[in-house]
């Protein structure tokens, strides 16, 4: 940098006041903090969504489900061989045996499909669903039944109440039509995860009431294998690997939706790219600025050219007076955009819809890494902006300017 | 030694369809330590011909020569020679308001390259000479008139050039400063042996140089 151009520098930073502060800024830096802001809180909005709904696909789903590869359910000595053969792999968190089964959820006249399981403790493997629990208690006593919030709020129910499960029986089948086995349970948790068809349709019971109840006598619908939460994203290639060790009385399916979080990524990503352009228009009044600043410093201009300075210096000595300003106002966007973000995300008059998003509650998360790809981006495009108006001090004749300062 | 010379240079300025020749043939030698004055009606031409000695306008036709070398405004090291070689005093001062006087007379030394220190140390030193080591740190609007224009001087000279070209630099000045800066000009071409072209329509002050050209009808006379 040439001596001349850092003692501008120096000034523009050390006295901002006098020389940031004017009025042919004022709508650049305008426009840059709103579209700023906005891409900002697009992109802490979408990152939010993601992150809350991997958390959630990861916490409250198996990860991968080994069923038998029959069409009957597990035997128990199947799915003790398969836990046997899988407790080697490092990948595996917790394996838990767990049986399933539809039903009909009913109080009084308002009734719900949904599912139920039981899940076998027997190995100590962690209470996958407890974290979930939000009313009531975990633990799953006979008699007693975890409801799907959205499930007992549709049905009515509450702690304490009593909910009807009514099971087809297919194996009892009367002149009158299919038999359903019926039983009054107590509700002593509400389930919560954020994941709408989870809470809207999922009963926890215990292990031999179901058995009872569906008459499954002995062994289980699946393992509900989970993984450590690094190797997640990596279900569908272990799954695939698993199969190989489990032979062919058992069959491993990834059950992780990696292809929902490839679309939200994909879809966070496209948004950016969008909302980039608001940038790219905030650049139209960083160059009309630029060009109001070329006009009112035409004398200033022509000084320094006739004492010698190259078109370059002049250009640096503009540039960085406008580029300072720029990137101030890229970081106050930034703030702006966080500010609407945490608006967004705390407010209660729009929630999202479960049924559409999966998850019913708007989060943020600001990112270190996408605030740096949105400072990166936005400063490569403003500096763009910037260049084109400055190439004009190239065809400025300082005879030109003294004549006409 | 001749350090500024324009020969045979010819101008014409087009005005509402008009041609208007400012200058016709107009030839002029400038020897290192000379102070030349360039008298003439308004209009007539002066500035136009210091612009062309200074390299910040072309002739249509016609060599300009300094220190030897033919140059004109669109060479490419035009804008260093300016710098190294040519001072300028306008006549509005067209000090650069940001800046402090001593930044505006150190300016072209760092335009040059030189660094901050030595350009500062080199600008004092012009301001002690020039009477101005107290306003150093004053910013133009907080100068006189006087006080602008001689900061422009100093400017001018910070890296010393071989010749300064003045274009009417008591013109915007009351009588009291313009003698003031018109003494001023007249000690640096006698201490320092610096050489100046002035351009001015004040006869009375160009006679006290002793070489005064007048430009009359396009031509140096």
């Amino acid at each position: 940098m040439n001596p001349a151009e850092r003692l501008f520098l120096q000034r523009y930073v050390s006295d901002p006041k006098r020389n940031f502060l004017r009025f042919s800024f004022l709508f650049m830096i305008l426009g840059i903090v709103i579209s700023v802001g906005i891409l900002s809180a697009a992109l802490n909005l979408f990152e939010g969504y993601e992150r809350a709904l991997k958390s959630v696909l990861l916490d409250s789903f198996a990860h991968i489900r080994v069923v038998s590869a029959g069409v009957e359910p597990l035997t128990a000595s199947e799915a003790d061989e398969a836990l046997k053969k899988l407790s080697e792999q490092p990948e595996i968190r917790s394996a838990v045996p767990v049986l399933s089964s539809s039903l009909l959820a009913q109080n009084g006249d308002k009734a719900r499909g949904g599912m139920m399981q039981a899940y076998s403790w027997e190995n100590g493997n962690e209470n996958i669903f407890a974290k979930y629990v939000k009313k009531g208690s975990a633990e799953i006593a006979p008699g007693n039944v975890i409801l799907g919030h959205y499930l007992a709020q549709d049905l009515g129910l509450a702690l304490g109440d009593t909910v009807t499960v009514s099971f087809p029986r297919l194996d009892m089948i009367t002149p009158l039509g299919m038999y359903p086995n019926q039983r009054a349970l107590t509700v002593s948790g509400i389930y919560n995860s954020g994941f709408y068809e989870y809470d809207r349709s999922l009963l926890i019971g215990d292990l031999e009431d179901l058995r009872a109840l569906s008459g499954i006598e002995s062994g289980f619908s699946s393992l509900e294998l989970r993984l450590h939460n690094k190797y997640a994203d990596s279900a569908p290639g272990l799954a695939h690997r698993y199969n190989s060790i489990l032979g062919k009385d058992a069959y491993a399916m990834p059950v992780i939706n990696t292809s929902l979080l490839s679309l939200v990524r994909m879809q966070k990503w496209l948004i950016f790219i969008v909302f980039s352009f608001l940038v790219l228009i905030a650049g139209i009044n960083v160059i009309s600025g630029v060009l109001t600043l070329m006009l009112d410093k035409r004398a200033e201009i022509a000084v320094l050219k006739a004492l010698g300075a190259s078109s370059k210096t002049v250009q640096h000595i503009l540039g960085w007076q406008v580029t300072l300003v720029c990137l101030a106002s890229v970081i106050l966007g930034q703030l702006f955009g966080l500010l609407i973000s945490w608006g967004i995300a705390n407010q209660n008059i729009y929630k999202l819809k479960g049924e559409v998003y999966f998850i019913d509650k708007l989060e943020i998360y600001a990112s270190p890494l996408n605030q740096i790809i949105i400072f990166a981006v936005a400063s490569l495009l403003i500096w763009f902006c910037i260049r084109i108006p400055l190439r004009r001090v190239n065809r400025m004749r300082v005879i030109d300017l003294l004549r006409n300062p | 030694m001749i350090c500024l010379a324009g020969y045979s240079l010819h101008k014409t300025y087009q005005d509402k369809g008009q041609d208007i020749r400012v200058l016709i043939n107009a030839n002029l030698e400038v020897q290192r330590g000379e102070m030349v004055c360039i008298t003439g009606k308004s209009g007539c031409g002066k500035s136009t011909l210091l612009h062309i000695l200074g390299l910040l306008d072309d002739p249509d036709s016609g060599r300009v020569i300094i220190n030897s070398a033919e140059l004109s405004s669109r060479h490419v090291n035009a804008h260093k020679i300016r710098n190294r070689d040519i001072g300028f005093v306008f006549q509005f001062h067209y000090l650069l308001e940001d800046l402090c006087a001593r930044e505006n007379v150190a300016l072209p030394m760092l335009i040059a390259g030189e660094n901050k220190a030595k350009a500062f140390k080199e600008a004092d030193s012009l301001l002690e000479l020039l009477n101005l080591q107290e306003r150093g740190n004053h910013y133009p609007n907080q100068l006189s008139g006087g006080e602008q224009q001689r900061v422009a001087l100093a400017r001018a000279l910070i890296n010393r050039p071989s010749i300064v070209l003045a274009d009417e630099p008591t013109g915007n000045l009351d009588p009291h400063h313009s003698a003031e800066v018109w003494e001023l000009m007249f000690r640096l071409n006698r201490d320092l042996e610096q050489t100046f072209v002035i351009v001015t329509h004040d006869r009375e002050l160009a006679r006290q140089s002793p070489k005064t050209y007048e430009l009359k009808d396009g031509m140096l006379y």
